[in-house]
């Protein structure tokens, strides 16, 4: 429902409405990510910064291996959290467009509750259920099993665990979307050409909900890679993260130049990582075509 | 005979992950739940029995109720701040056409793919130099700042849903017959927009209330609800904790039951 006639900024409509954004955007995401670069060229001395202008901090950065093991294990993370949340949200996704009809309400609020309650609050429960002691082992040990059986609390599974948990409903909604947009009639059509369900399925319904899976995978991905909570509280700390080192440089080296370099290697390695994807999904696509 | 067979199973499975996934993600709430309920200092099972013990422990411990009171007042700031541009940003966006317009999206959404925790860091280093400068340090304002910037792109998206099914038409038959381009809001856009503004305000509410990772950067020295249970995860919790979580729980599901209902209507 677009405007027929484009506006100018001088229109006082529209300055009105997209103004506040712009400003808000700019001076406090925008401006903060630009000085953030900016103290990359700066010097952390005796806890305090410095304004050097040289490549000091960078040249810590490509010359510790340190760093980049702890980035490529984050990325591992994200990616696996990744692929388990598509697969998870699936099912959840396409029920909730075909089948669920008569329960969708309730089953979208039980998600968004579950999705938007406090994200401290659900680690620390899966701490509390995972735990020794925890829910999880008492259960299975009064049902006869042996005891202490659920004993992945402070492993890289549990991490694992936290994010899928945390991040797996933007996966249900984002795919959800896309299924509900797929027209019927392509479906039934593919049922008249001969096609049993598994293949219509595989041949119609999946490749036309791809916006929704890349939608999904790119989000998912984006914010799984700055995950802090999961491997603080679930890993234990024992096999850190990105975002913990981040955390860490800034909480307790105090060093706020090599922080804001780890921050924007982590952000521009994970653009990077979306953009050669898309890239190549991309070629594959034309490459059928052709 | 077997693509009924077939549809069975399909409809077995589907509930089956349904189940399975709605387990999945109601294990820590009800775990949470379950230990508030804890007689005893400890949280591990068995359980020594249950009493309402740390509910009455909650209402008399200050730092808690400071807590309570900080979440609640960043959050309701927030909310209006958040809803009112993230709704004029969304009618922008959607409704009108104009040179930048996709930049203009794309700044206004971009915050909702950055990672809360960087975007906390990275406010937080652009606070301490400009507070270095203009002599400010990081509390509660700092705090609303940040989960503006956070939020606002939620409350925006919620609207545009609901102004991309919006008919236009329905102004200019306002304006046609004489009102004011103040009255065609106040009478006709506003109203129409109520149901998606009113749940985005409820998104932005629950979004701020329990926001951990930009509260722990840019809130300095205030505690809120989020923060205060982080701190006490890592000195060996009592049932308090879950006991918060609990009445954390209660307004949410609430507000998202509403936020539903408005939806559909």
């Amino acid at each position: 429902m677009a405007d027929e006639v484009p506006r100018s900024w001088r229109d006082p409509d529209l300055l009105i409405k997209a103004l506040p954004t712009v400003l808000l955007q700019t001076t406090c995401f925008l401006a903060p990510l630009v000085m953030t670069f900016l103290l990359t060229f700066q010097r952390s001395r005796n806890f305090q910064l410095q304004w050097s202008w040289d490549l000091w901090t960078w040249t810590d950065v490509f010359s510790k291996p340190h760093y980049w093991t702890i980035l490529g294990h984050t990325i591992f993370m994200a990616a696996a959290c990744v692929a388990i949340c598509l697969i998870i949200a699936f099912p959840i996704a396409y029920g909730l467009a075909t089948r669920f009809k008569a329960w969708e309400n309730e089953i979208k609020v039980l998600i968004t509750f579950a999705f938007i309650t406090d994200a401290t609050l659900k680690i620390y429960g899966w701490a509390l259920f995972l735990d020794k002691n925890g829910m999880a082992n008492y259960t299975l040990s009064s049902i006869g099993l042996p005891p202490e059986m659920v004993a992945f609390l402070y492993t890289d599974w549990a991490t694992l665990l936290g994010m899928v948990y945390s991040l797996s409903a933007f996966a249900i909604f984002t795919l959800y979307l896309s299924i509900s947009n797929i027209d019927r009639s392509l479906i039934l059509a593919a049922y008249d050409a001969g096609a049993g369900k598994f293949r219509a399925h595989w041949e119609v319904t999946l490749p036309l909900c791809k916006p929704g899976i890349w939608a999904g995978s790119v989000l998912i991905f984006l914010l799984s890679v700055g995950a802090f909570l999961e491997p603080k509280v679930l890993g234990g700390g024992k096999s850190p993260m990105s975002a913990e080192l981040i955390r860490q440089t800034f909480e307790t080296r105090v060093n706020w130049p090599l922080g804001a370099a780890l921050t924007l290697v982590l952000m521009v390695v994970s653009v990077f990582i979306v953009l050669l994807f898309s890239r190549l999904i991309g070629l594959k696509r034309a490459g059928l075509a052709a | 005979m077997i693509a009924r067979l077939e549809g069975r199973l399909i409809d077995i499975v589907l509930w089956g992950s349904l189940a399975a996934i709605l387990i999945f993600f109601y294990i820590p709430i009800f775990t949470l739940i379950a230990f508030s309920f804890q007689e005893g200092r400890f949280l591990t099972l068995p359980f020594e029995g249950i009493s309402l013990r740390w509910y009455g422990e909650l209402f008399r411990n200050a730092n808690a109720l400071n807590a309570l009171w900080n979440s609640t007042l960043i959050a309701v700031i927030t909310t209006v701040i958040a809803t009112a541009i993230g709704t004029m940003a969304a009618i922008a966006a959607v409704r009108y056409r104009f040179r930048g317009s996709d930049a203009f999206r794309l700044l206004a959404g971009v915050p909702l793919a950055f990672p809360q925790l960087l975007l906390g860091i990275v406010l937080l280093l652009w606070f301490s130099v400009l507070g270095r400068m203009l002599d400010f340090s990081t509390g509660i304002t700092t705090a609303i700042i940040g989960h503006i910037v956070y939020i606002t792109p939620f409350a925006m998206v919620i609207v545009a849903v609901q102004v991309y099914n919006f008919d236009a038409t329905v102004e200019d038959a306002a304006r046609d017959c004489g009102a004011s381009s103040f009255e065609v809001y106040r009478y006709v856009t506003i109203p129409l927009l109520w149901p998606g503004i009113f749940s985005a305000a409820i998104f932005a509410f629950l979004l701020s209330w329990g926001n951990f990772y930009l509260t722990y950067s840019l809130a300095g020295s205030t505690r809120t609800l989020p923060t205060f249970i982080f701190s006490g995860i890592a000195i060996g919790s009592s049932p308090l904790y879950p006991a918060i979580a609990t009445v954390i729980f209660i307004p949410g599901i609430l507000l998202v039951i509403l936020a539903n209902r408005l939806r559909r209507t």
